[in-house]
C-alpha cells in the first residue's frame, strides 16, 4: 500500500506558515516590552491576518492544523492520520 | 573597529603539559550593546527572519567560528 506522498506545495505552504508564525512570536515578545509602538502593532495585526489566511488554505487542502477546536475537522475524524509534523 | 569578539590571556603555568594557548576569545551577543530596543529598527523579511533566527537585523548573531577553518589553512 503506497503511502501518499505530500506535494511540493505542502512544504512551501508550511514554510510560509512557519515564517509568519516566527514573525508573530518575535513581535509578541517585542510588544510585551513596547506596548505603545503603533507600527509594530499594525505589523502584528497584518501578520495575524496573513496567518489566518494561510491556515485556512492549509486546512482546506491538508486537514486540521491544530486541535481542541482550533481547527475544523473533516469527516471522518482524521487529525490523527499520518503524516505527523515530525514525519513530514 | 567594534567587534562582538572579546579576547583575554589565560594564565600559563610553567608546569602546563601542553603548548600554552596565549590568547583566547569569546563571542558576545549584540543585545548586550543595545540596551532598551528602540522602535522602528530595520527588519528582515519573514522568510529571512525564520532562517536567521531574529526579526531585526541589529540582533543577528551567527556566532562565527573564530578560527580559520582547516580547509582555508
Amino acid at each position: 500500500m503506497s503511502q501518499k506522498q505530500l506535494p511540493k506545495e505542502y512544504y512551501e505552504l508550511l514554510e510560509e506558515l512557519q515564517a509568519v508564525d516566527f514573525v508573530l512570536v518575535e513581535l509578541t515578545l517585542y510588544l510585551d516590552t513596547h506596548p505603545n509602538d503603533f507600527e509594530a502593532i499594525q505589523q502584528f495585526n497584518e501578520y495575524a491576518k496573513m496567518k489566518k489566511q494561510l491556515k485556512k488554505r492549509y486546512e482546506k487542502e491538508y486537514g486540521p492544523l491544530q486541535q481542541y477546536g482550533n481547527s475544523y475537522s473533516n469527516y471522518p475524524w482524521d487529525w490523527k492520520d499520518a503524516p505527523w509534523p515530525w514525519q513530514v | 573597529m567594534h567587534t562582538n569578539r572579546k579576547f583575554y590571556e589565560p594564565y600559563v603555568s610553567p608546569f602546563d603539559p601542553c603548548p600554552p594557548i596565549r590568547v583566547k576569545s569569546y563571542s558576545t551577543p549584540p543585545n548586550l550593546y543595545m540596551g532598551f530596543q528602540p522602535p522602528g529598527l530595520e527588519q528582515y523579511t519573514a522568510r529571512a527572519a525564520l532562517q536567521k533566527g531574529t526579526l531585526w537585523k541589529a540582533f543577528y548573531d551567527p556566532y562565527p567560528y573564530p578560527y580559520p577553518s582547516k580547509r582555508e589553512e
